[in-house]
């Protein structure tokens, strides 16, 4: 039993390392990302069934490849009307098997990129896009998705299919897309990224052997789009925002699984290999001269804090500048809000009063606890308790996080 | 899972072939140690998801006549 779970663990690590680029090789061929994915899952059980008993192939991406290939013939010759794919894909099947040679990771890249691409496909809805990408380049089983996002496995399967049967209907080619066209495909792909980091980072319920799972994967496929798309200022910029991010994750709750806030962490916990990481992003963003994106910004404003060994050190006033580019970029109260939080750590409380007040008609911000919660502090700051008191119970009234109400409703009573 | 990987080698190794494992976003950290007695050696940091997946990775790595070391880092 024991060499036959190692087997079965070893077919599992091959598998999240090579499914993706059996399936992005298949599809190129193919013009089938479904029809791929589905051959690729064929090989996977041919392994499963043979190599407990034959032993792991020397070359398992390889024997992976082939089989799928052989299966994806049978089932394309059972179509009659694919005759001159066929030729293509048996011509492949003749040649020697890939070894790692330049030109070949070129290829592979490029597959790769495509099926990026084609996950993240604008034409699916943020869910499907998810589930596709950590099904077809983070080799997740549909299982796996579904304990990471709270769903029956069957919700996990729908979506994969109704995906797959989308992208065949709008007819999406298989390719890294041109022109202006990149941008936005780009920024889809980034989103989904993003996403599914966020997943992972920000819910506090769920499984807790998914969850990081999931911002480990993110950031792992966000560092290989890094690599196939280097010349791209955003994907720097979101690979450098996760990994100091993903460096706070241990200083981020306290024991009792309570949220500890930036500025109160214990920064002896953050990891500090990783916010090298993300730094060393940061200027390969920056080294491409390109007008800031929206990840880059979020990059350098986590980066102020990365930089800062101890709390009082961050620079809020280049914390204030960031954020105004921010709001430049992609405008929102809640980015102003910040701002305003910002200007009065470097300017003293009356800076972040000013605005706060000029931006409190925001429609968004209306019944935002954290608006007067803001503005309390401030106030507060100034010396003009009663008002402030008043700002707190505001707030708690507001909130619907019972901690946070307690929590406001002692500020408030602290002001007397 | 971070494991740490430690190459001795009897010659120099061009880079340690780093490229596999950084386009495969696993790899932290990579640096050459001071020469010892057996050879010259280096270091890569990566990080998979199982154990299985360290050894796979590195397996596939042409690393003539060296010795490999495949260790977990502890987590704190």
């Amino acid at each position: 039993m024991g060499a036959t779970t190692s087997v079965r663990r070893t077919i599992d690590a091959v598998w999240r390392m090579e499914s993706a680029k059996v399936i992005a090789a298949l599809a190129r061929y193919t013009r089938d990302v479904g029809l791929a994915e589905e051959m690729a899952q064929d090989a996977l059980v041919a392994a499963l069934e043979q190599w407990p008993d034959e032993g792991v192939p020397r070359n398992p991406g390889a024997w992976l490849m082939t089989t799928a290939k052989r299966r994806a013939i049978d089932q394309i010759r059972r179509r009659e009307n694919f005759n001159r794919k066929v030729e293509e894909i048996g011509r492949d099947v003749q040649e020697a098997t890939p070894d790692a040679s330049e030109g070949i990771e070129d290829e592979i890249g490029d597959d790769l990129l495509s099926l990026m691409f084609t996950a993240c496909h604008p034409v699916l809805g943020t869910e499907a896009r998810v589930a596709l990408t950590l099904k077809m380049l983070g080799g997740l089983k549909t299982e796996e998705i579904a304990r990471a996002f709270l769903v029956s496995d069957s919700t996990v399967a729908q979506r994969i299919v109704r995906a797959k049967k989308a992208l065949a209907d709008a007819g999406v080619p298989f390719e890294v897309p041109e022109g202006p066209e990149l941008a936005t495909r780009l920024a889809s792909v980034l989103e989904v990224i993003y996403l599914i980091f966020n997943e992972g980072y920000s819910a506090t319920q769920g499984d807790h052997w998914m969850r990081p799972e999931l911002c480990a994967e993110a950031l792992r496929l966000g560092r290989v789009l890094a690599e196939l798309a280097p010349k791209e200022a955003e994907v720097h910029g979101l690979v450098a925002l996760m990994e100091i991010q993903a460096s706070r994750s241990k200083a981020r709750t306290g024991p009792g699984g309570e949220p500890v806030l930036l500025l109160e962490q214990d920064r002896g916990k953050w990891d500090w290999l990783l916010i090298g990481r993300g730094l060393k992003a940061l200027e390969r963003a920056e080294a491409l001269n390109q007008p800031p994106g929206p990840y880059y910004v979020q990059a350098a404003l986590a980066a102020c804090h990365g930089r800062a060994r101890k709390a009082e050190d961050t620079d809020w006033q280049r914390i204030a500048t960031l954020y105004q580019v921010l709001a430049q970029i992609s405008p929102s109260p809640i980015v102003e809000l910040n701002r305003a939080v910002a200007l009065s750590m470097a300017y003293g409380p009356a800076a972040g009063l000013a605005l706060v007040d000029e931006i409190a008609g925001e429609k968004a911000l209306q019944g935002y606890h954290l608006l007067p919660s803001v503005r309390g502090d401030f106030l507060l700051k100034l010396g003009r308790n009663q008002e402030a008191k008043a700002e707190f119970e505001k707030a708690a009234a507001l909130t619907r996080n019972e901690r946070e109400k307690t929590l406001l409703l002692e500020r408030a009573a602290a002001c007397d | 899972m971070r494991f740490m990987v430690f190459v001795r080698s009897p010659k120099p190794l061009a880079a340690l072939h780093r490229d596999s494992l950084l386009r495969a976003g696993v790899l932290l950290d990579a640096g050459d140690l001071v020469p010892e007695a057996y050879g010259v050696s280096g270091y890569w940091l990566i990080d998979v998801r199982s154990r299985e997946e360290a050894v796979e990775r590195v397996r596939r790595i042409p690393l003539p006549a060296c010795v490999v070391e495949i260790r977990e880092v502890a987590v704190v």
